[in-house]
């Protein structure tokens, strides 16, 4: 669906299981391309919206759609499948996986789709160079850096191509040098790539990164500034 | 199994009684008392079809020709055997071996190629194996050979690969052998044996095979002989014939060779269509040999084409013999028997039977 | 690309060689586990097999692979009339007589003696077809009837070790004669002592003119075996029975076969024990990855394919394990083959060191086993893996998913002992007390089940410790808010212990209950028995002579005779001797007793003769001995027997006497005046015997007959502890791996609180604590288990296998030496483990994801 715009929520409603509201009726529309960063306070429900954009979790009511398909209606394995050939995760945590080389980590969201493993090792290869560490697919994650790990991260993210990518905190875990040269390396891959993101962040820094900063409260998504 | 060649070696003196005398205690075994065979004794019948269980050996030897439905010419030979063994004559027990009856069936089939053949053999008694007096009655079994009261000899032979269901009917008078049935063997006058002969048996009955049972008729010959002693001691083999001539005539012939292959006693009789009855001597026989067959089996050679000349009151006359088929070796080594030639044989104007034993190497006995 | 294919190859090959890379002595251990149970199943079962197969071609050579046999029911044989009516009978193609006698030589040595018809065993028996030296067939001339030649098998040829030739006395049926051993039997099976001669001179010089032993049948090719051996059986005289080459290895076969089905049945405890240390190899496994798991969740990997992917593990490390199993159980196999026998000392086969028999269908089978077990091992922590939240897991750590506050519920387990306890009051199925290892299994499974709550409720009460040391309290409250992690390092544990437990329990009482048997069965100074009493036995007036020799200050003369009640159930031994019901007490160890009628004859039956013919004190019983047939008679008591496993009825000698009219005895039991040596009344009562029958005659004291039943006993039940001390090891080897992933896993908790000042020592200090807590928990839970189950075989598995009962004794011994072996080997493994993850960089730790 080429017309179809890579993220678009309407009418989002969440509640904790304990009753608290976490947001109601939210939308948001993201056009390939544009970077979207989502701020607010620890609590208000940032990391519950992204799990709900990627189908991990269930919303109350309202629609998502990825890519012109709607969630709610789909099974979890359709949504696994969705989640797999569409969105890419960037975690606070990195989240690389110890045993599996660089070159494997990155590759891992084509391997799941069933790419060839060579196909796959090639196209993680590139990609590794995209981030700055070509020629060390090879490599183990205990021989890296927690920036490198964090471009690794980035490297899987894009590897497939997907229409979103999602990220949580991405420089979290970062000194501000580093977190300054991966917001750089962030937002340049995701433009070149042509995906729609949402970052959630605390960091203004991060937000500054942004085509468009939004703040969530329990009323929903309020513009803040342009970037 | 046994041959006649073999049955005869057994009547050789046996060092079996010391084993028996010490088996007792230090009390003297006692061996069994052969009678001898002396000239001049005169054979009664139906009696002397019976066993003579007295004697070491004993033998009822029917070999003939049979003629299929489809007119396939086929060989047979049904033959049991009766001996003595010199065995402690004081053990009461009824498995005391003092009577073991054997028997042996053999068919010479052109299409097969080969004698298909197998054997019987048990101690006398019980019922299951037997050699009665009085009359031809032999049980060994499921094989039977009797002699009815309209003096029909009835056989049954239930081999592995075939059956014979026949019932000879004698169309001559019994023909005595030697002199009125006192024939000798060798050149001491006990080498002897007590032999009377049945030519010219009208077979009818059925022969089975591969559970196929086929009509048959043919003509057949009866050889009864029973003895205490009878080979020489150089006596390394033995060749016999007997031919059902077709104007009625029967002609016996038998040598027993040494080890070079030179007649250690020959003998026979020509009983021709006029009954008219001529005995030979140890120089009235001779056998030559036409051609050898070498068995694939043993290496052994074989002289299946032979002349068999005879010395007749006219002169000498030859009969050519030959085989039915060359293979015609029974090789019984699988059931630890031994190895011999006992086949149908034709020849101008007759039919019969050729045994051949003692070619397989020698025998150890 | 199949869009619905739920797991990549090249996913599953990354993970798994990772992972294993990662820890491969942790997927050795799980092979080894797996490979361990397999092949003690396997080898069990090779024994097992080679051993019956072994007693099947000893029993064709006694039969000389007949189609079937007529056997005679006691040694006097049968008449030898039957011999034509069965040869003659519709579809016989054959019958060959024998003579069957035990016999002895004048050296001392034991051998089966036929007497065959040469002629007939040729064609029926050929393995009983001698040969002599140099001759390359069966001899076809006269020299087979050689009347004094024996024929021997190489066995009794080498126990004789005398040359071809020599000549021997041979004494069979009270009489001795002398043979010359004339050659041997090629073909007869190895480990068979057998000797053959002529029948005729078998029946003459050993008083058997009239009579046979045996008869050897070869049925017509194609005859309906069952018109045969029904034609057969109308036949036969009261004194013969028909028996078939299967149908007597079949009795061996019940002979053992509950001794099989134990041993096998231990086998499989090793393999159920590897599979628990499967299980909690993956459990730990999926437990430490389940970030990553949640990972692989959030970038596109499907329940499915996480259940896939963790079963595929399971069934590499089941199928690795299992194949593994294969060559070691072979090779465990011939070891134990060549060690102790085809019955692995079970005293059930005669034979030595049978051929082993590999059966492929078994190994596969066995095989299977192990992978079922590697897979259900894994099925719990992979439907675990794949029902995780992916997006909890991805921030949780490793640890008990729940919340600590909430107790385990252990109803599924109390469901599963119950129906375990249940089980156990079922029958026996196909003769064997099936339900009663079905019972252990449920019993088991549901006991390992509730280890979570278990460890919960033993460790509560030491919440209440007050000021404990730190690493205690550390210990405790993790112990107690993690149970299920405990539980998982226990379960292998708790089924070993329980199992070994169970059945030392078991061993225990049967051999307290068989010393004590033979305590009371054997109250004289001297017993005398004649070995194969074949002709008889000593005559009334050489007993009246022996009773007056001054040595001997009392003797019960006894007579023992086999008895068929059932055709298709081995004799039971009918015994005369004096039983006086005012003492009765005093001679037989009674179970249980009831009043007869007035002037009836009191039959007194053994405990498996009344089992396994439904016999009660009180009721009336048929026997069939006495003029008429068949004397009834009346059931006065039951006592327990351990000698005669398919059973015995004692009647008093002056009974047996009236019924029977027979007045030989073949046994006597002799109290001695004082001062008398056992000795000296042995040389006097064979003074008074005839040579031959004094030559079969032994003697034996109480003392020796109870070392050598112990020892028997000892020597059956070695390959038991054998097979038990190993799935003992299995289990603890479980707990060390156990725990040295569980510390491998909490590398973080340990940085962490290093971080907050727990000294180096004291976390290896809480560590020990947990180990040795866990450890008595394991040995509590599993001592509980094993006592409950060994109940299970004591009064199910033993009666209903065995057909008789003993009395519970409990090793407290070896309880109390498990109890500390398992809390030592446990903390000992804890501290191992921990050490090397604490002296690991514990910042770094902290630092890492996972």
């Amino acid at each position: 669906m080429p017309d179809a715009l890579p993220l678009s929520l309407s009418g989002l409603t969440k509640s904790l299981p304990g009753g608290r509201v976490l947001f109601q009726d939210l939308s948001l529309q993201v056009r390939p391309g544009e970077i979207v960063a989502v701020m607010g306070e620890s609590g208000v429900g940032k990391s519950t919206l992204l799990n709900l954009i990627a189908g991990l979790d269930l919303a109350d009511s309202g629609r998502i759609e990825i890519s012109g398909q709607a969630l709610d209606s789909l099974s979890d394995d359709v949504r696994t499948a969705l989640r797999r050939d569409n969105i890419g995760f960037v975690f606070q945590a990195f989240h690389i996986l110890p045993h599996l080389t660089l070159a494997q980590n990155v590759a891992l969201p084509l391997v799941l789709a069933h790419a060839a493993q060579r196909e796959a090792l090639e196209r993680a290869d590139a990609m590794l160079a995209r981030v700055g560490l070509g020629g060390r697919g090879g490599d183990f994650p205990a021989q890296v850096s927690g920036g490198e790990l964090q471009r690794i991260a980035l490297a899987r993210a894009l590897v497939h191509r997907p229409a979103l990518l999602l990220a949580d905190e991405p420089t979290g875990n970062l000194d501000p040098q580093t977190a300054e040269r991966i917001l750089d390396l962030f937002s340049t891959q995701v433009r070149e790539s042509g995906a729609a993101a949402v970052m959630v962040t605390h960091s203004e820094r991060a937000a500054a990164a942004a085509d468009r900063i939004l703040t969530l409260t329990s009323e929903g998504l309020v513009a803040a500034h342009a970037a | 199994m046994f041959s006649r060649r073999q049955l005869l070696a057994l009547t050789a003196p046996s060092l079996l009684l010391p084993g028996i005398a010490a088996s007792q205690r230090g009390d003297a075994p006692v061996p069994p008392t052969y009678p001898q065979v002396r000239p001049g004794a005169r054979l009664s019948f139906p009696a002397d079809h019976g066993s003579h269980p007295e004697f070491r050996t004993e033998w009822w030897y029917v070999t003939g020709w049979l003629r299929a439905p489809d007119g396939a010419d086929l060989g047979f030979q049904v033959t049991f055997f009766r001996s003595r063994p010199q065995v402690d004559q004081r053990n009461p027990s009824a498995f005391a071996p003092k009577q073991i009856i054997f028997a042996h069936a053999a068919l010479s089939d052109p299409g097969a190629g080969r004698l298909l053949h197998d054997q019987r053999i048990a101690r006398a008694g019980f019922g299951l194996a037997e050699a009665r007096s009085g009359d031809a009655d032999l049980v060994l079994d499921d094989w039977s050979l009797r002699r009815d009261p309209e003096g029909l000899f009835r056989t049954h032979a239930g081999a592995q690969e075939f059956a014979l269901d026949l019932v000879l009917a004698p169309t001559q008078p019994i023909l005595l052998q030697g002199q009125s049935g006192y024939s000798r063997k060798g050149p001491a006058p006990e080498q002897a044996s007590y032999y009377y002969s049945l030519p010219h048996l009208k077979v009818s009955g059925a022969v089975t095979r591969a559970g196929r049972r086929v009509d048959v008729t043919g003509e057949a010959w009866l050889d009864r002989e029973w003895s205490s002693t009878l080979l020489d001691a150089r006596a390394v083999g033995w060749d016999w014939v007997g031919l059902n001539l077709d104007d009625g005539g029967a002609l016996t012939a038998f040598q027993v060779r040494d080890e070079s292959g030179q007649a250690v006693w020959t003998g026979g009789s020509l009983r021709d269509a006029a009954g008219r009855f001529t005995e030979f001597g140890p120089r009235d026989v001779r056998f030559t040999t036409r051609r050898l067959w070498r068995s694939p089996r043993t290496n052994a050679a074989y002289p299946v084409e032979r002349v068999v000349e005879v010395r007749l009151p006219g002169g000498m006359r030859a009969f050519s013999i030959r085989p039915l088929f060359d293979d015609q070796e029974l090789d019984s080594r699988a059931s630890g028997g031994p190895v011999y030639w006992e086949g149908a044989v034709r020849t101008d104007g007759g039919r019969g039977y050729l045994e051949l034993t003692g070619y397989a190497g020698a025998l150890t006995l | 690309m199949p869009p619905d294919r739920a797991l990549s190859p090249t996913l599953l090959r990354w993970m798994m060689l990772g992972e294993w890379r990662a820890r491969p002595s942790r997927v050795v251990l799980a092979i080894m586990a797996i490979a361990i149970g397999v092949a003690l199943g396997l080898a069990v079962h090779i024994v097992n097999r080679s051993a019956l197969d072994e007693f099947a071609r000893a029993v064709r050579t006694v039969s000389g692979e007949s189609d079937l046999q007529i056997h005679a029911v006691s040694p006097a044989g049968f008449p030898e009339g039957l011999y034509p009516q069965v040869a003659r009978a519709q579809g016989v193609a054959m019958a060959s007589p024998v003579v069957e006698l035990a016999a002895r030589t004048d050296t001392g040595g034991q051998f089966t003696l036929l007497g065959v018809d040469v002629l007939r065993a040729a064609a029926v028996t050929p393995s009983l077809i001698g040969r002599r030296p140099g001759a390359d067939t069966f001899d076809s001339s006269e020299a087979v009837f050689q009347a004094d030649a024996l024929f021997l098998s190489q066995d009794a040829f080498q126990a004789l070790g005398r040359p071809v030739g020599a000549r021997v006395t041979v004494t069979a049926a009270g009489r001795s004669a002398e043979l010359q051993i004339a050659g041997t039997l090629p073909a007869a099976a190895s480990g068979q002592a057998l000797g053959v001669v002529d029948i005729a001179t078998a029946q003459w010089l050993f008083g058997q003119i009239g009579q046979l032993q045996r008869l050897d049948v070869r049925l017509q090719e194609g005859a309906d075996r069952a018109r045969v051996e029904n034609e057969l059986g109308r036949l036969l005289p009261r004194a013969a029975e028909l028996v078939t080459a299967e149908t007597e290895a079949r009795r061996s076969d019940n002979l053992s076969r509950a001794y099989r089905v134990n041993l096998e049945m231990l086998a499989m405890v090793a393999l159920l024990t590897g599979g628990f240390l499967v299980y909690s190899a993956q459990s730990l496994s999926v437990a430490r990855r389940r970030p990553q798991f949640a990972l692989l969740r959030v970038l596109g990997l499907k329940p499915r394919g996480m259940l896939r992917q963790v079963l595929i593990e399971g069934a590499v490390l089941g199928v690795t394990g299992a194949g593994l199993g294969i060559l070691l159980g072979v090779g465990l196999a011939a070891l134990a083959l060549n060690l102790f026998g085809g019955d692995l000392g079970g005293g059930y086969f005669a034979a030595d060191r049978p051929r082993l028999v590999f059966t492929p269908v078994a190994a596969v089978v066995i095989a299977s086993l192990g992978l079922i077990v590697a897979l259900a091992g894994s099925l719990l922590p992979a439907l675990e893996a794949s029902r995780a939240q992916a997006a909890v897991a991805l921030k949780a750590g490793a640890g008990d998913a729940g919340d600590p506050r909430r107790a385990p519920m252990p109803w599924i387990s109390v469901a599963l002992l119950g129906a375990g306890a249940l089980a156990a009051f079922g029958p026996p199925v196909g003769g064997l007390p099936l339900l009663g290892y079905l019972s252990i299994a449920l019993m088991l499974a549901g006991g390992v089940g509730a280890m979570p709550w278990l460890a919960r409720v033993l460790i509560r009460p030491l919440r209440r410790l007050r000021n404990p040391a730190p690493p205690v309290a550390l210990a405790v409250a993790r112990l107690w808010g993690a149970p299920r992690q405990a539980a998982i390092a226990l379960c292998g544990i708790v089924a070993s212990t329980s199992l070994m437990v169970a059945m030392a329990v078991m061993v225990t009482s049967f051999r307290g209950s068989v010393d004590e048997w033979l305590v009371q069965i054997l109250p004289s100074d001297v017993y005398m028995r004649i070995e194969d009493a074949t002709g008889g036995g000593i005559p009334p007036e050489v007993q009246a002579r022996i009773a007056a020799l001054p040595q001997l200050e009392a003797v019960d003369f006894r007579q023992e005779a086999p008895l068929r009640l059932a055709p298709d159930r081995p004799a039971v031994r009918l015994i005369a001797r004096e039983l006086d019901p005012a003492t009765i007490k005093e001679v037989l160890p009674l179970v249980a007793r009831a009043d007869i009628p007035v002037g009836a004859v009191a039959a007194w039956v053994s405990e498996p003769m009344a089992d396994i013919y439904r016999l009660k004190a009180g009721q009336r019983l048929t026997l069939p001995i006495g003029s008429g047939g068949t004397t009834q008679v009346w059931v006065a008591g039951i006592w327990r027997d351990y000698s005669n496993q398919f059973g015995a009825v004692a009647l008093d000698s002056d009974d047996y006497t009236r019924i029977t009219g027979d007045r030989l005895r073949s046994q006597a039991a002799m109290d001695l005046a004082s001062g008398v040596r056992p000795r000296a009344v042995a040389e006097a009562i064979r003074e008074l015997l005839p040579p031959a029958v004094a030559r079969q005659t032994d003697f034996a004291e109480p003392r020796n007959l109870r070392a050598v039943a112990l020892q028997i006993f000892d020597r059956s039940f070695a390959v038991t502890y054998a097979l038990e001390a190993i799935a003992i090891v299995v289990g603890l080897t479980g707990v060390a791996a156990t725990f040295s992933a569980q510390t491998l896993a909490r590398r973080k908790e340990f940085g962490m609180l290093r971080h907050v000042g727990v000294l180096r020592r004291q976390i290896v200090l809480m560590l020990a604590t947990e180990g040795a807590l866990l450890g008595l928990v394991g040995a509590v839970a599993g001592l509980a288990l094993g006592v409950a189950m060994s109940q299970v075989l004591i009064h199910v598995v033993n009666p209903q296998s065995f057909h008789w009962t003993m009395e519970t004794r409990l090793p407290w011994g070896l309880f109390t030496i498990l109890t500390l072996a398992l809390a030592v080997t446990s903390a000992g493994a804890a501290v191992l483990a921990g050490r090397g993850a604490v002296s690991s960089a514990a910042v770094q730790a902290v630092r890492e994801d996972w």
